[in-house]
């Protein structure tokens, strides 16, 4: 690496974060890691990793077996007292967490840190009798169970859903502003109300388990205020035994009383969440912080009265980002692939009120100084909220600090845009009296850019990953495969099902009208067997895999007794994230324009070349490819058939509930990775892609599509979610993707260039706010650092990309992948 | 009107954001032109062999018979095209491209104001070329709904028209991007094709009024890239006065090396070297030790960078 482009450096680090930084980076060298450790109540049937929770994960599948049983092999046993099999399981479960988290995961301070709470990520028995782990083997591995209906749901090129954890923001400024205490209080006054038939049933067992796990977080504390107190006893320098005590001093407020400063704060609020992954046994998946320069505030402003300097926030800070980080630990042996590189503990930085004024504040700057000098790192996420009345010194900030990355170290969030779609939510899900214009704007994102309500919203924002290209493939076979598949575990041959109704031989569908209502008919198809397939995952879950901790955290549990996986919680949604949305846009464009506007070809011509993988048909390709109109281009009338299909893939997806827990249905476009491997299980696309090509990304328009730049591509996005008009959801704006949409673009660095630069890009912004969409990556790349990059990966270990919202480091990504990315390195001229 | 390329989000035509709309035709035949398709006024044809998928329907077409396959690709046979485009129409692959279009006013403005939101503050329209004076007519009338939708209007001229035309579009225009090539009358002869009287006398009366102007001088290797040439026209713009809010030296490039060759033209600077930063920084000390505000003058183009990079790369 000659410095083609100087990569992105920590700088200003205290030697504390220093030393903290690189101690996290010494990854496998590391003499303490955050390795899961397991824990089994020793019966012969029991089992610890859970395979729903990787149903999202399809590339996982060949591993489910490994994961279980080498979990089991390496878990301790806790031996549970006679007593523990008389509780009902939701209490067993809560004890027996609280039992490993408490008195078995080892109990450290790192060298230098200032916060307690280490280690945290653990796998642990699922505490069923033998009558249970049979119910569940059958719902699970039965012939109908759940294993096989989504491997073969998967194969089948549908996509993938499952009942994944975390994905939302647990109500940590309630833990912060009034301790653990006030949950057990109003757990006990809410049991001491209830009749006692209610005591004595599930609603009860919920409550009583809630109360075992409110006092987890208290009994955890009380061993860490224990240990660092030993610490400090034999600690000779007499400074860091002063931190010794301070800790110790915390830990005997937070997180069980209300924190009473800054520092307090943070701690409370680390313990509080690294529970919340402990409780899961899923370290991080978007458990995400919400408005933390909001609510963290009051604490700032106090502290700093009281004399906290800024070097001693940042240090806090500081070591509160290296804990976030060490959820990476958990299988730190496979390596940084696959499912590591998807975390998302995300916060929100600014954003407006209800009023629309803006609600940066000192602490903003301070949580952006801290990003800026540890990057590159990868968590915690941020995600800066910008409006229409963003300060031009919050957006020279953020445009200096992406000018100075390899890409945004943070994703944007666009208010209005977002808002006009939460409202749409609380129209179409009925539940204004919990989403209206007086709360509205505290919003906050999930994950990478899942717009959910904060403390009482579980809106399962990855749960449901749809490939929406399967509504034209079926629409073009009458409602069979186009071609047969391929189950890759077992290599046997899926052969091709009429899965979808029979929406007309092709030669019926001598309209585009039909032709496209056949997709309409298939996409509704497609979506309504998603809700089927993801109600399998969702009932184990709320059968056997409650987590009663989390329920504590997620207002609305404790008021209807139920487990925040029963549907608990006050806003219970699960999003329908719609993956391929432009190929299969683009693809409607496509014989829109071959078979009914040129009329060159027919309907069964497109299919055989589709077949063929587009062999022997390559004069038809290339007219697909080059002359068809495409999504991404600003182009009124493929935008508005792009609008009109989400509006349709919107309407369609908010009939549905999940009948076992009643929670509403909702769309978003988010595609995670999905977009990449959907390629080669789904055939060639009548846009001109091949079978094995990449699907478009989330509601990117397809790769090279857009041929007209940043801007035209951006108001296509604003276009398709539902543009602006006199009835805006919320002033102009139209949104019918609640949970947003990710939008990613690369720019040239050369357009970063100088400060005269650094303007027109915020010009692009400002302009973003009122054209485009509700979330934008950016990233800024230059190709030959990125060639250089795959020819020598030692040298680029921390040099970040940003994929749909999620971070990878580059070098950890496979060569495909990194080759898209490379080609995305598009708008050269600028 | 005749254009030949809409560039939206344009960073390098003004300040802010721009939609840039380059007009077909320029009176100038600069040797070293970097946009040698904007010159004539017609509308031409082009192709890319990185695109041709070798299907040879643009032969099948041609009902003039002016199109063969030879060793470097499609040949067309200028002499027996009509221009008719059936090639251009046919092609599946884009390989064949039309150069320049007739674009309605109306339909011009309708793109131009799909990027609005980004103009916001600084940003705006950039008339480009070609020569945005050869087509005034049109132009006032787009200039007209421009301004009346409130968006900035920037003029980019090489100042060689009639100062009616000038008058007739000044009263919408916000800024001028004004290109000072060549000081000596012969050497601009010589090189661009006319004489630069017109152009030194326009910049002396628009001077005189409110526009807002930028100077701009490419620097080009051997032709305008000497000490002497740079000295002459600051000198000139201090001798009359002339008020401009910059003055940038604008660094040669060879990105439209590719241009010329699928025009089948020969460009005398295909092997030039980009300007050295010692060049650039020479010609920059030399202006502004002439003209009253030096802080106004400055170098761009992507040699700065691109040099870096080279640089860094070996």
């Amino acid at each position: 690496m000659d410095g083609i482009v100087k990569m992105k450096e920590p700088k200003n680090l205290s030697p504390r974060i220093k030393w903290l930084r690189n101690f996290y980076f010494e990854g496998v060298k590391r003499t303490w890691n955050n390795e899961y450790n397991c824990y089994s109540d020793g019966k012969p049937w029991d089992f610890l990793f859970d395979e729903l929770t990787y149903y999202i994960v399809p590339e996982t599948i060949p591993f489910y077996q490994t994961y279980t049983s080498s979990s089991l092999q390496s878990a301790e046993h806790i031996n549970m007292p006679d007593e523990f099999w008389q509780l009902s399981l939701k209490e067993r479960r809560a004890t027996f967490i609280k039992e490993a988290i408490v008195n078995h995961v080892p109990v450290e301070i790192i060298p230098n840190d200032l916060l307690c709470g280490a280690r945290f990520n653990m796998l642990t028995s699922h505490c069923l009798t033998k009558a249970e782990a049979k119910d569940r083997d059958h719902l699970v591995y039965g012939k109908n169970g759940s294993r096989k209906q989504e491997v073969d749901y998967y194969y089948y090129g549908f996509g993938n859903d499952g009942a994944t954890s975390g994905h939302l923001i647990p109500d940590y400024q309630k833990i912060i502003d009034h301790g653990f205490v006030k949950v057990f209080s109003d757990l006990e006054n809410r049991y001491q109300s209830m009749t006692p038939n209610e005591q004595n049933s599930s609603s009860g067992e919920q409550i009583k388990a809630m109360m075992i796990a409110a006092t987890m977080p208290r009994d955890l504390a009380k061993k860490y205020a224990v240990k660092c107190e030993e610490e400090a006893l034999k600690m000779i320098d007499p400074l860091r035994k002063a931190e010794l005590l301070q800790m110790k001093a915390n830990m005997e407020i937070v997180p069980w009383k209300k924190a009473e400063n800054f520092y307090q704060a943070i701690q409370s609020l680390w313990i509080t969440h690294m529970l919340v992954m402990a409780d899961e046994n899923y370290p991080g998946p978007g458990v995400s912080f919400g408005r933390l320069d909001q609510y963290l505030y009051p604490y700032y402003i106090k502290s700093k009265a009281e004399g906290m300097t800024d070097e001693l926030v940042k240090d806090i800070l500081g070591c509160f980002w290296f804990h976030c980080n060490t959820a990476y630990d958990a299988q730190i042996r496979v390596g940084n692939n696959g499912i590591t590189a998807g975390f998302g503990q995300l916060f929100n930085l600014s954003g407006c009120n209800a009023q629309g004024e803006d609600l940066t504040n000192e602490l903003t700057y301070i949580l952006l100084d801290v990003i800026d000098d540890l990057s590159p790192i990868l968590e915690p996420k941020p995600n800066v909220r910008i409006h229409k009345n963003t300060p031009d010194k919050l957006m020279d900030r953020v445009v200096e600090m992406i000018a100075s990355s390899q890409g945004a170290p943070f994703l944007l969030n666009f208010d209005e845009r977002s808002i006009a779609g939460m409202i749409r939510e609380a129209k179409e899900a009925k539940c204004d009296d919990l989403i209206n214009f007086a709360n509205v704007a505290d919003y906050a994102s999930v994950g990478c850019l899942e717009n959910t309500m904060v403390g009482n919203d579980r809106s399962g924002t990855v749960d449901d990953n749809l490939y929406l290209y399967k509504a034209v493939e079926l629409a073009l076979n009458n409602g069979k495969d186009l071609l047969p598949k391929k189950n890759d575990l077992t290599g046997q041959k899926l052969p091709i099902k009429q899965h979808g109704p029979k929406t007309g031989e092709l030669e019926e569908l001598n309209t585009f009208d039909k032709f496209y209502n056949a997709v309409k008919i298939q996409t509704g198809f497609i979506i309504k067997k998603s809700v089927e397939i993801y109600e399998l995952s969702e009932r184990i879950r709320a059968k056997y895999g409650n987590t009663i901790y989390l329920s504590t955290l997620v207002n609305g549990c404790m008021e209807k007794a139920l487990d925040v996986t029963e549907g608990g919680a006050e806003l219970s949604f699960v999003t329908i994230e719609g993956v391929t949305y432009a190929t299969t846009v683009d693809s409607i464009l496509a014989i829109k324009y071959l078979v009914y506007d040129r009329k060159e070809y027919s309907l069964n011509e497109v299919k055989n070349a589709l077949v063929n993988n587009w062999e022997g048909y390559e004069i038809m390709q290339a007219i697909a490819k080059n002359r068809a109109p495409k999504y991404g281009r600003d182009d009124f009338e493929a935008d508005a058939i792009a609008k009109d299909y989400m509006e349709f893939f919107a309407n369609e997806t908010w009939k549905y509930k999940t009948k076992s827990t009643h929670r509403q249905f909702r769309p978003g476009m988010l595609s995670w990775n999905y977009w990449a491997s959907a390629g080669f299980v789904l055939p060639a696309s009548p846009d001109g892609r091949k079978q094995g090509q990449f699907f478009s990304n989330a509601i990117c328009p397809s790769n090279g599509a857009d041929i007209f730049g940043p801007t035209a591509n951006s108001n296509s996005v604003g276009v398709a979610l539902g543009g602006k008009s006199e009835n805006g959801d919320f002033l102009e704006y139209r949104n019918c993707l609640p949970n947003g949409a990710s939008h990613t673009i690369t720019f040239n660095s050369s357009l970063l260039r100088n400060p005269d630069h650094l303007n027109k890009f915020k010009a692009f912004l400002k302009g973003y706010i009122h054209n485009g969409g509700t979330a934008l990556q950016i990233n800024i790349l230059d190709s030959n650092m990125l060639r250089d990059a795959q020819a020598h990966p030692d040298e680029y270990k921390h040099l970040l990309v940003r994929v749909t919202g999620y971070n990878a480091y580059f070098v950890t990504v496979g060569r495909e992948l990194q080759n898209e990315i490379i080609a995305r390195e598009s708008h050269q001229q600028y | 009107m005749n254009i030949l390329n809409i560039q939206r989000m344009s960073t390098e035509d003004g300040p802010g954001l721009r939609t840039t709309v380059f007009f077909k035709g320029c009176p100038l035949k600069c040797t070293w032109c970097h946009n040698p398709e904007s010159i004539l006024p017609s509308i031409q044809k082009e192709w890319f062999q990185v695109r041709c998928i070798g299907c040879h329907i643009c032969i099948v077409n041609c009902p003039a018979q002016a199109l063969s396959v030879t060793e470097n690709g499609i040949d067309s046979d200028m002499t027996k095209c009509k221009l008719c485009l059936k090639c251009v129409d046919g092609c599946p692959a884009g390989a064949m491209q039309q150069i320049g279009k007739i674009i309605s006013v109306e339909m011009l403005f309708n793109e131009i104001i799909k990027d609005k939101a980004y103009f916001n503050g600084s940003g705006g329209v950039t008339l480009s070329g070609g020569e945005v004076m050869a087509q005034t007519t049109e132009a006032v009338k787009l200039c007209q709904k421009l301004k009346a939708h409130g968006i900035s209007i920037a003029l980019d001229t090489s100042g060689y028209t009639q100062y009616a035309n000038f008058e007739t579009l000044l009263p919408y225009v916000d800024l001028l991007l004004y290109d000072l090539k060549v000081d000596d009358a012969l050497d601009h002869q010589r090189l661009c094709g006319v004489d630069n009287a017109i152009i030194k006398s326009n910049l002396i009366r628009l001077s005189q009024e409110s526009v807002k102007i930028w100077i701009r001088t490419p620097i080009i290797p051997n032709a305008t890239d000497d000490v002497k040439n740079i000295k002459a026209i600051a000198t000139f713009l201090s001798e009359y006065s002339i008020r401009f809010e910059r003055w940038e030296l604008c660094a040669f490039n060879n990105l439209c090396i590719d241009k010329y060759a699928r025009l089948g033209q020969s460009w005398e600077f295909e092997k030039t070297p980009l300007v050295t930063k010692d060049t650039m920084a020479l010609l920059l000390s030399t202006a502004q030790a002439i003209v009253s505000k030096p802080e106004v003058v400055s170098f761009t183009g992507l040699t700065q960078l691109e040099e870096e990079v080279k640089c860094t790369k070996q």
